[in-house]
């Protein structure tokens, strides 16, 4: 399809002013043997054919010479683009490079249009996603805190009233004192010791209250002396019971073994709640309780023949301000509430039997302590498990942190080594896999949550714990899912510290 | 001394990072401007495999797509090794490195691959968890990678590199 000739002449120039061809000429060898064409603008003159040889060879490479060959917009060398084709001529072969820069920059900004688009529907589908969990999280802190509001405002109302019946009695009987000296001595002193037990008994309740809002508390495990605890409810009580016509008894069974430890503070709470909890609601009749050791339980028991609890309120007894629960009291206020959680804190259970019109009785069983605290660790931990949980790495840029968690390792028995960043981490656990890998997040370059991802995707199976100045819920979920089992958060407390350490070697 | 040569082409799909990895492992710099590839750019840097063997990887940065086009099977012709990339923060963009590595052995026959997880700089906001890579590690070398502070980028392309010796 010829055209005339003067078309014929202008689409060439025309085309050849566009394409600026440059022709490039090869023996079998790779070495050029001839160039035709624009020369200049592939920045030929500049060093010699040399780079644009060696990247057309590049380019070329794998690829049969001896075959036509097109390879559109290639970038080359100084940015420039070009449409490239190899014509093959017997021993031989041509380069054809076609200019294509302003082709390659419309194409460019269509086709980053395009991407930037998809990037941004994909990203907008995330940020509501993301928008909808923030929206949900707020909804259950919002909630969460309504509902510690609704605590707080019934703590107050029940204090108010918990507090003012006691000190009404000793202002009662300080009056009386006052008034009538010598003769009512020791009625009021009596008087002024319960109710100022009482009051004990509640800011004790009230204490355990406010750490429980704050966090687990510690287990303290000490030698439990049981005639002592036996003796001191029977003097706190006694007076009560009297003062009721209640008939009174605390009676001993078998003493704990002498390595079975408890938590004797916590112990004596839990009676007495359960002691005065009894003595308030039974209007005549008896309270016994009963303490003692058997079958690998340290067993409290009380029981009276008191008002007695519904049945639709027992699950309800153990929550904290329930009103109405017990009959004919308007709240039973903290003790049931805090005896469940410190039996269960203790790792123990608790049952209640009731009967309205009868009686109830409540029945603890608490198993001996096994360990606390990282002095008493490493005498408790057997040795068998010592071995299986020894060896740890630390990775921390601030060697002093790092010294001082060497050193707390080293108390659980645990040999640590010490990495700075994420990428030497990764090489000293592939080096000897630690049983426990412990992170700082803030590391510099890459953050320590990259390390936990990079063991987790890499099959390490031992433990990880993370740790980070960043106390928010993103921040510890971000941990959570790079594969960390526990995050903390600084400054470290180490008591927290030395529990979840410990509980790892418990269970390994 | 001796001395071979070796195409490998970047796959994966655009934006998940595959100019910029090859940028930081070819001139060992790092630009955060996002410019997408149009056609091909062909670099090189050569790997010294042992005292006696000298491996130049020449890499092929080819225009990301989800899926192989015509044009892009014509670019992969000739290649011995492939580098799938995917961007973590990004999951589908997983998907589609795997599913262009099955769709390339049309063109080339038995290649040696790696998967680079790109982006690990942002691991907060990755979509990919841990196991999912675990998994993939069985059959295929995986290198969590960041472009941005280089981590892994070398490591990878030797890794390849030890592939493709003969
Ligand atoms: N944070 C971060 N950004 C990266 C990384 N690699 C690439 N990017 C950015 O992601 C975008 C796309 O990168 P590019 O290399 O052009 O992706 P390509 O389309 O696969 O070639 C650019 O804005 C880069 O700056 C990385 O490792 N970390
Ligand atoms: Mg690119």
């Amino acid at each position: 399809m010829t055209m005339p000739d003067p078309v014929e002449r202008y689409l060439d120039e025309f085309l050849r002013a566009r394409a600026r061809p440059l022709l490039l000429t090869f023996d079998a060898n790779w070495q050029l043997v001839d160039v035709h064409g624009d020369t200049s603008i592939r920045g030929l003159d500049a060093d010699g054919p040399h780079t644009l040889v060696q990247q057309l060879q590049d380019l070329f490479l794998g690829l049969p010479c001896d075959q036509p060959q097109d390879l559109p917009f290639v970038e080359l060398a100084g940015g420039i683009h070009a449409h490239v084709h190899l014509i093959p001529e017997s021993d031989r072969f041509h380069l054809l490079l076609l200019d294509a820069s302003d082709e390659h920059a419309r194409t460019q900004v269509q086709q980053q249009l395009g991407n930037d688009a998809t990037l941004a529907v994909f990203e907008k589908t995330r940020s509501l996603a993301r928008l909808r969990q923030i929206r949900n999280e707020l909804e259950q802190q919002r909630a969460r805190l309504e509902e510690a509001n609704a605590l707080k405002n019934a703590l107050f109302a029940t204090l108010s009233h918990e507090f003012r019946t006691p000190l009404t009695s000793i202002f009662g009987y300080l009056h009386l004192l006052e008034r009538y000296g010598e003769s009512a001595r020791d009625q009021a002193l009596s008087a002024l010791r319960r109710n100022a037990s009482y009051l004990f008994a509640l800011a004790e309740n009230l204490l355990e209250y406010g750490r429980s809002e704050a966090g687990e508390t510690l287990l303290t495990p000490t030698v439990l002396d049981l005639s002592v605890l036996v003796t001191d409810l029977e003097a706190m009580f006694c007076p009560l019971a009297a003062e009721k016509r209640l008939e009174l008894s605390v009676e001993a069974g078998p003493v704990p073994p002498s390595d079975a430890l408890f938590d004797v503070v916590k112990l004596r709470q839990i009676a007495i709640n359960l002691l005065s909890n009894a003595l308030r609601y039974t209007p005549a009749g008896y309270v016994c309780v009963y303490l003692g050791w058997e079958r690998d339980r340290l067993r409290i028991e009380v029981r009276d023949s008191g008002l007695g609890i519904d049945a639709e309120y027992q699950a309800k007894v153990f929550k904290p301000f329930n009103r109405g629960a017990q009959h004919g009291a308007c709240s039973a206020g903290l003790g049931l509430s805090i005896v469940k959680r410190l039996v269960e804190r203790m790792s123990g259970l608790i049952e209640l039997e009731s009967t309205p019109g009868k009686g109830s009785a409540f029945r603890v069983a608490l198993p001996p302590l096994v360990a606390a605290g990282p002095p008493q660790v490493a005498p408790v931990v057997p040795e068998g498990s010592h071995r299986s949980f020894s060896s740890a790495l630390v990775v921390d840029d601030d060697p002093d942190v790092a010294a001082l968690l060497e050193v707390l390792l080293g108390d659980f028995g645990m040999r640590a080594r010490i990495a700075t960043n994420v990428a030497e981490a990764i090489a000293m656990v592939a080096a000897e896999v630690p049983d426990l890998v412990l992170v700082d997040v803030e590391l510099p370059g890459l953050s320590g949550n990259a390390a936990v991802y990079q063991l987790r995707s890499q099959g390490y199976k031992g433990r990880i714990v993370t740790v980070s100045a960043n106390a928010t819920e993103s921040a510890r979920s971000a941990a959570i899912t790079a594969g960390a089992d526990h995050y903390l958060t600084k400054p470290l407390d180490f008591v927290q510290f030395a529990r979840v350490v410990q509980g790892f070697a418990a269970v390994t | 001394m001796s001395d071979f040569a070796r195409k490998v082409c970047m796959l994966g799909d655009f934006g998940v990072g595959k100019t910029s990895l090859v940028a930081r492992y070819v001139r060992n710099t790092f630009s955060d401007k996002y410019l997408t590839t149009v056609g091909v750019k062909v670099d090189s840097r050569s790997v010294a495999l042992s005292d006696e063997v000298n491996l130049k990887l020449v890499i092929w940065d080819i225009a990301g797509k989800a899926a192989l086009d015509s044009v892009n099977k014509n670019y992969l012709r000739g290649a011995s090794g492939l580098i799938l990339v995917a961007d973590g923060t990004r999951e589908p963009s997983l998907r589609a490195a795997l599913d262009l590595a099955l769709q390339a052995r049309e063109v080339v026959a038995s290649p040696a691959c790696v998967l680079f997880v790109n982006k690990l700089d942002m691991v907060d906001r990755w979509e990919v968890a841990p196991a999912v890579l675990g998994e993939i590690r069985r059959s295929l070398a995986v290198f969590e990678t960041s472009a941005l502070s280089g981590d892994g980028v070398e490591a990878g392309f030797i890794e390849l590199a030890r592939k493709l010796a003969p």
